[in-house]
C-alpha cells in the first residue's frame, strides 16, 4: 500500500488528485463550516459577535454531548433513536426530585440520580438488544415511545418550575458545560484510540462475527455503548434542563434528527465499524452554524429545515464518493 | 415438539391479535360490535396504507423515513389547490404526483448514487417538512367539505377509507406473491450482490420500491385528509415511525428478505389500532397508550426474534 501508488492517483491530473484529497480529508467538514462562516459573516451582522459565539455554544454543547454516545453505538453498527426520550424522562424525573415543589432534595443527589437514570435506561436497551438479540433500530424505537409516554404521564404533561439556584448555576455558566464537554470528548476520543475497548467496539462494527471469533466480548462491548449513550443523553439533560429552568416532558425532542444527521455529517458510518469523536464535533459545529447563520438572516423555519436537509444528503453523497474512491485505490 | 415450537411461533402475531381481542371484548360488550370493528379498520387504514409501501421496502433492506413528509407536502399541495377552487380529482393527482416526485428523488439518490437509504430519506423528510410548512405558511389549514365527505363516503356500505386499505393490501399481496418483480424483490433483499449476479436490475427494483412507498404515502395521505378535513403542521409526524412499527410487528425483517403484507402487514397495522380503540373503549388513562403500545410492538418483534434465532447469530 506504501510502496505502489494507487492506480487512479498515478494517472489522475494534479487538479484531480488535489480534488480526491480534499474529498477524502477528515477536516473536509470543518473547512466547510469555516468556508460558512467567512462566507456568510460580511451579510450576517452578529455572526462572529462574542454574544451569537457564546449562544452558538450554549445550543452546541448539550447536542454534542448526546451525539458523543450516538457515535460510539454507531460505531458498533448500532442505531439508539431513544436518546431524546431519555433527555426527557431524566429530566422530569430531576426536577420532581429536587424542585421546591417536588421533594427538594440536594440537587447533588438530583444530579446522580438523573445521571444514573439515564445509564441505567442505556443498559436497559443495550441489554435487550445484546442479550434477546433484537434489531437496535425497533428496541429504541419502541423504548423512545414508551420512554417519552412515560415521562409525560408521570409529570401529567406538565412542566415542573421551581428549580434549586445551585442546579440553575449549572445553565447559566457557560464555563461548566464547556468543560465538561470537552472532558468528556477527550476521555471519549482517548478510549476510543488508545484503549483495548476502542480497538474492540470498531471490531464490533466492522465484523461482529468475526469480532466474536477473535476472542472479542461482543455483547459487553455492544452493552456498554449504550450505557455511555443512555449516560451522556443524561448529561445533556441535566444541561439542558438547567438552561430553560424546567423539567419538561417534552424536552429535545426536536433534537432527535438533528443529533444523528450531526453525526452522519461529521462522517460516522450508519453501517458501523467508521467514526470519531472529531468528526462528530464537525458535524455538529457545521448543522449549529448553519441553523444559527440562517437564523441570523432572518430566513424562517422552513427555508432552515430546507437547507439542513439538503446540507445532511450532501454529506452523505461525498461519504458514499469517498466510500467508493477507497474501495478503488484499495 | 421443536417443530410445534416453531409452528407456534410462526402464529405468534395472530395469537397476539386474538388474544388482545379476547381481551378488550371482555371489558366491554360494545368493543366486538361489528360497527366498532369496521371503525378500527377505518382508523388503521392510513398507517396501514403507508406501512404496506413500508414493507416493499423493507423488504429490500431498505427504509424510508420520508413517509410521514410526503403525506404533509402532498396534503399541503391538494389543500392550496382545492382552496383554489379546484375540484377534488385535481387534488388527488397532485397528491400522486407530489408522491412520486419526493419518491423519485429519494430513487435517484439511493438506487443510482448508491447512498444509504436511511440518510437519504432522513434528509428528505427534513426538507419535505420544510417545503410543507412553506406551503401551508406554516398555519393550519381547514379544507372544503369535499375531502371530509370523501372520508366518510360509503361503496357496498364500507367506508371509502377501509376499501383503500383492503385494495393496497390486496394489490401488494398479489405483487409480491405472483409476479417476478415480486420475487426479485426477495432476492434483493436477500442479497443484493448475489441478485445482480443472478442478472436482476437491482437498481430498478430499489428505484421502484421507493416510488411504490411514496405513492402509499401520497394515498395514505388523502385518507387522512378525508378523515381530519385540515392540514396542521403536524400533519404526517412521526408516521414513518408507526409504519415501520406495523409492518415489523407483521413479522416484515428490518434485514430484508423476509416478511408479507397479507396477513403480515395487514395485522401489524389493525393490531396497533385495535390497542388504542380498545383503550378508549375501557376508559383507560390516555397517557398509557404510547406505553403500551411500545410494550405490545416490543414483545412482538421478541417473539418474531425466536423464529430465526439460529440464522442470526450476532445481529446488535
Amino acid at each position: 500500500m506504501t510502496i505502489r501508488k494507487p492506480v487512479a492517483a498515478q494517472r489522475a491530473r494534479p487538479f484531480t488528485q488535489w480534488l480526491v484529497g480534499l474529498i477524502s480529508s477528515e477536516y473536509l467538514v470543518f473547512g466547510l463550516t469555516l468556508l460558512l462562516v467567512a462566507l456568510l459573516a460580511p451579510f450576517t451582522p452578529g455572526l462572529v459577535s462574542i454574544a451569537n459565539l457564546l449562544n452558538i455554544a450554549g445550543y452546541l454543547l448539550p447536542l454534542f454531548i448526546v451525539a458523543i454516545g450516538v457515535t460510539l453505538v454507531m460505531i458498533t453498527g448500532g442505531i439508539d433513536l431513544s436518546v431524546t426520550s431519555v433527555i426527557a424522562l431524566t429530566s422530569v424525573v430531576g426536577a420532581k426530585l429536587i424542585s421546591a415543589d417536588g421533594s427538594a432534595t440536594p440537587t447533588v443527589v438530583g444530579l446522580v440520580a438523573m445521571l444514573a437514570l439515564g445509564a441505567g435506561l442505556g443498559a436497559v436497551n443495550g441489554g435487550i438488544i445484546t442479550c434477546l438479540r433484537l434489531p437496535a433500530f425497533i428496541v429504541t424505537l419502541a423504548s423512545m415511545m414508551f420512554l417519552s409516554g412515560f415521562a409525560v404521564w408521570i409529570t401529567q404533561s406538565k412542566n415542573i418550575y421551581n428549580l434549586p439556584a445551585s442546579f440553575l448555576a449549572l445553565g447559566k455558566q457557560l464555563s461548566i458545560a464547556l468543560g465538561l464537554t470537552i472532558t468528556l470528548a477527550l476521555c471519549v476520543q482517548v478510549v476510543l484510540q488508545r484503549t483495548v475497548y476502542g480497538r474492540w467496539l470498531y471490531a464490533v462494527g466492522q465484523n461482529p462475527t468475526a469480532a466474536y471469533i477473535s476472542g472479542v466480548p461482543v455483547r459487553a462491548v455492544t452493552f456498554a455503548a449504550y450505557v455511555v449513550s443512555g449516560f451522556c443523553a443524561a448529561l445533556a439533560s441535566v444541561m439542558l434542563s438547567a438552561r430553560l429552568e424546567t423539567g419538561s416532558p417534552v424536552l429535545g425532542r426536536e433534537i432527535l434528527l438533528d443529533i444523528i444527521g450531526a453525526t452522519v455529517v461529521g462522517g460516522t458510518s450508519l453501517f458501523g465499524g467508521k467514526g470519531k469523536i472529531a468528526w462528530t464535533f464537525f458535524g455538529v459545529l457545521f448543522l449549529t452554524v448553519l441553523d444559527n447563520a440562517l437564523n441570523l438572516l432572518n430566513l424562517s423555519q422552513f427555508a432552515i429545515t430546507i437547507a439542513k436537509g439538503t446540507v445532511i444528503l450532501l454529506a452523505a453523497v461525498l461519504d458514499a464518493t469517498r466510500h467508493r474512491l477507497g474501495r478503488q485505490n484499495a | 415438539m421443536k417443530r410445534l415450537y416453531q409452528r407456534l411461533l410462526e402464529f405468534a402475531p395472530l395469537f397476539m391479535f386474538m388474544v388482545v381481542l379476547a381481551f378488550f371484548g371482555a371489558q366491554s360488550s360494545r368493543f366486538l360490535e361489528p360497527r366498532n370493528l369496521v371503525n378500527i379498520l377505518v382508523q388503521a387504514s392510513s398507517t396501514g396504507i403507508v406501512a404496506v409501501g413500508m414493507t416493499f421496502v423493507l423488504l429490500t433492506a431498505g427504509v424510508d423515513l420520508s413517509v410521514g413528509a410526503i403525506m404533509f407536502v402532498a396534503a399541503a399541495v391538494a389543500g392550496k389547490m382545492a382552496l383554489a377552487g379546484l375540484s377534488l380529482p385535481f387534488s388527488l393527482l397532485a397528491m400522486l404526483v407530489v408522491g412520486w416526485l419526493v419518491s423519485a428523488f429519494n430513487a435517484l439518490f439511493i438506487a443510482r448514487l448508491r447512498v444509504p437509504a436511511f440518510i437519504v430519506t432522513l434528509a428528505t423528510l427534513f426538507i419535505g417538512r420544510g417545503l410543507g410548512l412553506w406551503i401551508t405558511e406554516t398555519r393550519a389549514m381547514n379544507l372544503p367539505d369535499s375531502f371530509l365527505q370523501f372520508g366518510s363516503a360509503r361503496f357496498l356500505s364500507v367506508p371509502v377509507p377501509a376499501w383503500l386499505f383492503g385494495m393496497a393490501v390486496v394489490l401488494a399481496h398479489l405483487v409480491l406473491t405472483h409476479t417476478s418483480f415480486g420475487r426479485q424483490i426477495f432476492a434483493v433483499g436477500h442479497d443484493a450482490e448475489m441478485a445482480r449476479k443472478a442478472g436482476i436490475r437491482t437498481e430498478m427494483v430499489m428505484a421502484k420500491v421507493y416510488l411504490i412507498s411514496g405513492t402509499c404515502a401520497a394515498v395514505a395521505a388523502l385518507v387522512t385528509l378525508g378523515q381530519l378535513g385540515a392540514v396542521s403542521p403536524k400533519f404526517g409526524e412521526q408516521k414513518e415511525f408507526a409504519a415501520i412499527a406495523a409492518a415489523v410487528l407483521g413479522g416484515t425483517s428490518l434485514f430484508g428478505g423476509r416478511g408479507n403484507v397479507l396477513p403480515g402487514t395487514l395485522l401489524g397495522a389493525v393490531l396497533i389500532q385495535t390497542i388504542e380503540n380498545g383503550l378508549v373503549m375501557t376508559n383507560a388513562n390516555p397517557y398509557l397508550y404510547p406505553m403500551i403500545t411500545s410494550v405490545v410492538i416490543f414483545v412482538a418483534v421478541f417473539f418474531e426474534s425466536l423464529r430465526n434465532r439460529v440464522s442470526r447469530p450476532f445481529s446488535a
